[in-house]
């Protein structure tokens, strides 16, 4: 049976999903800081990051005395990388939601645009909510919850577009550009969530198929039906 | 094998002790054994002096590479040493515990008056293993103990190991890697040296340290070359 083995996949695979809850958490943070500007949680959020950090290098060692010491192939192999890659892109989460902490501190002092809080809120809270479908599709190895993943990206994407326009229209009140080319950063940083969600998705896809298959291709034109 | 009648046993001659041991050297085996107050120098040092035999058969269980088990019945196998050692309690729950722990249990329970030879090879191993625990040692000493087994009972020895690690100590002599890495806590990497004047070969303790350092960082270039497969 390799009992020893089962159990150490089978902490790898918690250390993946706690460590996703709370990156989720970092998300929930900066959504409340935007929605009521508060400083003092951004400086939570961030402070929070070496949490993420610190869990992310553990399990990334994990990993790598799993693949030294146990030598697993075909599907625990797959299993394995993806969870190496996983990993990496909620840290990449937590990074951004730092950034994001940082942007809305720096531009606290400016007045702020309803309409663009809202927009950044909306495109948050469907980040959170993506991030939650791939962690459950991961656990699940949820093929079709994974593939949907691409379908709620492009609401994210398109948000992130609406937001560019609105800031577009502060071009000549200097701080109200200020404010907002900070924002479309914010955007830009909600936007790439919604991508690393799509990656996780895309190894979920790779553990069930034993394909590797980006849902899309940012440097090609194609996407795929639906 | 004269050599290893001498009280005293040098490293290279416990090397030997444990590497192939077919009738006629398990048969010297047992004179050394039958030595009293024996000691046991490594490099020179005395590592242990004035050792009673008996004591240590007991102290030290020991598994080999080919399963051993005495012509009897399963029953009489597990209880060959205690009763030997006059050890006190039932028997019979003794027996029992240590298929038990040996995992061989649920296999035998209902033949325990079998003739312990018709078991196949992994269970006569574990038959073994169990037979090792009836009196209690403080280590385990494993010599290649799945190397002669098919992978199915190999991982069955494994995931005992892993069980029995609790309540043992096991030092396992292996030239699997892969079976180091998997079952090992700390890991010794062993080697010879040869001579320059040509007077013979020396085993040498290349490193010691956690398994997962070894597999991962070792610290002495041998050490990785042989864990990488480039050596050896």
């Amino acid at each position: 049976m390799r009992v020893e083995f089962q159990a150490e996949l089978d902490a790898l695979e918690a250390g993946f999903q706690e460590t996703g809850e709370i990156v989720l958490r970092s998300i929930r943070g900066v959504i409340d800081a935007l929605r009521t500007q508060d400083v003092e949680l951004c400086d939570e959020v961030i402070a929070f990051d070496d949490e993420i950090d610190d869990r992310y290098h553990a399990l990334e060692k994990q990993i790598e005395l799993v693949l030294a010491r146990q030598t697993p192939v075909a599907g625990d192999l797959r299993l394995v990388l993806a969870l190496l890659h996983c990993g990496l892109h909620v840290e990449r989460i937590g990074d951004q939601c730092v950034t994001i902490a940082k942007l809305t501190k720096l531009s606290s002092h400016l007045d702020t645009r309803q309409i663009v809080i809202e927009g950044l809120v909306d495109m948050g809270e469907r980040c959170a909510e993506m991030v939650k479908a791939s962690l459950t599709a991961f656990a699940n190895r949820d093929l079709g919850q994974a593939r949907g993943l691409h379908g709620l990206d492009d609401l994210v994407d398109r948000a992130n577009r609406q937001v560019f326009e609105e800031v577009l229209g502060y071009v000549n009140d200097a701080e109200a550009l200020e404010w907002g080319m900070r924002q479309i950063t914010v955007a830009r940083c909600f936007e790439r969530i919604g991508d690393n969600a799509v990656d996780i998705g895309e190894q979920t896809a790779f553990v069930v198929t034993g394909e590797f298959a980006e849902f899309t291709d940012a440097s090609h034109d194609v996407r795929p039906p639906g | 094998m004269t050599q290893m009648e001498a009280p005293r046993i040098d490293s290279s001659r416990i090397a030997e002790v444990s590497h192939g041991l077919d009738r006629s050297e398990v048969e010297s085996r047992e004179r050394v054994f039958s030595v009293r107050d024996l000691s046991v120098a490594y490099h020179g040092n005395v590592a242990l002096e004035n050792v009673e035999l008996v004591e240590i058969r007991r102290r030290i269980g020991m598994v080999f590479q080919k399963p051993n088990p005495f012509p009897k019945s399963i029953y009489d196998n597990i209880a060959f040493g205690p009763r030997v050692l006059g050890m006190k309690g039932s028997l019979d729950e003794r027996v029992e515990q240590a298929l038990h722990q040996a995992a061989l249990w649920d296999e035998v329970k209902d033949r325990l008056k079998d003739g312990a030879l018709g078991l196949s090879g992994g269970q006569q191993q574990r038959l073994c293993i169990a037979r090792a625990l009836a009196v209690e040692p403080d280590v385990i000493l494993m010599d290649e103990p799945a190397s002669a087994l098919d992978p199915i009972s190999t991982t069955r020895i494994e995931d005992l190991m892993h069980e029995l690690k609790r309540d043992y100590t096991i030092v396992i002599v292996t030239h699997n890697m892969q079976q180091a890495a998997r079952v090992a806590d700390m890991t010794a990497f062993f080697s010879v040296d040869v001579e320059e004047d040509g007077s013979g070969r020396r085993g040498i303790l290349v490193e010691y340290d956690a398994t997962t350092k070894i597999f991962t960082t070792p610290s002495d270039k041998r050490t990785e070359d042989y864990v990488t497969g480039r050596f050896g």
